[in-house]
């Protein structure tokens, strides 16, 4: 839409964006004009009348749980990030690589090495045993080893160079089942084996970890 | 601009400037951008609000608005100012919800189709707590002018809520909504024609 350059002149005066020398210039057309001059003092009561009776902001309904969802938006997307450069190829990709010349016989040793895994696992270890191949430890005095307990049926991680708990910490442990996130009001039930609410996590508008409830 | 408009982006005293959050954003530290959020959720609410005429849309369209800006906060230049950018955000957020809703038509906005409720007195309860008869005609007010504003075109109403109630300039008013500074000028001329029409009897009384 074209707006004739008086009616740009009249807005731009209005709303204070000419600049000196334009201002003079409209000021002493305006002086000569009645018409003009009424249509700039109605417009400039509008403006004032606009002004005083609409805020410049407005208050958001339930403010903490505005910016807490936002927070657990962008955790979920932080995680959904992770998955996905974790996740294996697509396929077709992987089709792209089946063409190559050198692909079968890669594919067969291959084929060979997992086989002689696959003999030497059920010849050497428990069957569901957890191999943990690779650890790290942030902090170079705590050295990170594991070995797996066949009486226990687990894993155990051991971690050497950490300071030992003093005597009078009084540790509590709490067996979690399994968890369930309440994405209407952004809580997470924990809940025992037998199906009982342990705690309630929540996270407040800092995305900081709340306790809301704890039953025993 | 309007000399008693404070600019949105200047600090307040002991407050950390925008562009420093904004950094830290950019490193991925979401407790910056929640100080962010919470500076601007009421003015990026207030924007959505007007444009939806519904207050659970509006509120959905604005979470939208910040999840966006998260998402694009790593290409935002710090030569520029961080709300004029959020607010361009929001401008799409919600002008792809009224394209997708179909909510435009020919230039006016259907006021019968949207949900605009004007709760009487809600938000036109003035600080100062004046007399109850002047407090009933800043109600009054209110409402007519929230009903005038809602019978403007989306394109025409931002514009005014941009210009006389955020108090932006018209470069900004451009880079928000996306267009040239003669349509910045056009629209907001008109949509003062359509308010005078509108309200003229009750601006001159109220004067």
């Amino acid at each position: 839409m074209k707006t004739p350059p008086d009616e740009n002149q009249l807005v731009r005066y209005l709303d204070d964006e000419m600049d000196l020398a334009e201002k003079n210039t409209f000021e002493a057309s305006l002086a000569a004009d009645a018409e003009l001059r009424a249509e700039i003092e109605s417009m400039s009561r509008l403006g004032a009348v606009l002004r005083s009776a609409m805020p410049d902001g407005r208050d958001v309904p339930h403010p903490d749980f505005f910016n807490s969802q936002i927070q657990v938006r962008l955790a979920e997307e932080k995680q959904a990030h992770v998955r996905e450069f974790h996740a294996p190829a697509q396929v077709g990709g992987w089709l792209g690589w089946m063409r190559t010349p050198w692909f079968a016989a890669a594919a067969t040793a291959v084929i060979a090495v997992v086989a002689f895994g696959f003999w030497q696992d059920r010849h050497s270890a428990p069957t569901g045993l957890s191999v943990v191949l690779s650890t790290y430890a942030p902090n170079p005095s705590v050295h990170a080893h594991s070995f797996h307990s066949g009486e226990a049926q687990a894993t155990v991680l051991m971690l050497d160079g950490l300071a030992s708990v003093p005597p009078d910490r009084q540790i509590v442990g709490q067996q979690v089942h399994h968890s369930d996130m309440d994405r209407q009001v952004a809580t997470t039930p924990l809940f025992s084996d037998e199906g009982r609410v342990l705690l309630v996590r929540a996270v407040d508008g800092r995305n900081q970890p709340r306790l809301l409830e704890h039953t025993r | 601009m309007n000399p008693d408009m404070p600019s949105p982006t200047a600090p307040a005293d002991g407050e950390v400037p925008d562009l420093d959050l904004v950094k830290r954003c950019q490193a991925g530290d979401t407790r910056a951008f929640d100080v962010l959020v919470a500076k601007y959720r009421s003015r990026v609410y207030n924007m959505t609000y007007h444009l939806i005429q519904n207050e659970t849309e509006a509120w959905d369209l604005a979470q939208e608005a910040f999840i966006k800006a998260w998402r694009g906060i790593g290409g935002f230049k710090l030569d520029s100012g961080f709300y004029t950018w959020l607010y361009r955000i929001t401008h799409n957020v919600c002008y792809d919800w009224l394209r997708k809703k179909k909510f435009e038509s020919d230039g006016e906005f259907d006021d019968s189709r949207t949900e605009h409720r004007v709760a009487a007195g809600a938000e036109a309860v003035p600080q100062m707590a004046p007399r109850p008869d002047q407090a009933m005609r800043n109600a009054e007010l209110k409402i007519r002018i929230d009903a005038a504003i809602a019978q403007l075109s989306p394109d025409h109403r931002q514009a005014i809520l941009l210009k006389e109630v955020e108090g932006l300039r018209y470069h900004e008013i451009a880079e928000v909504m996306q267009c040239s500074l003669g349509t910045v000028m056009s629209r907001l001329f008109y949509a003062r024609k359509k308010l005078q029409e509108i309200l003229k009897d009750t601006y001159e009384n109220a004067a």
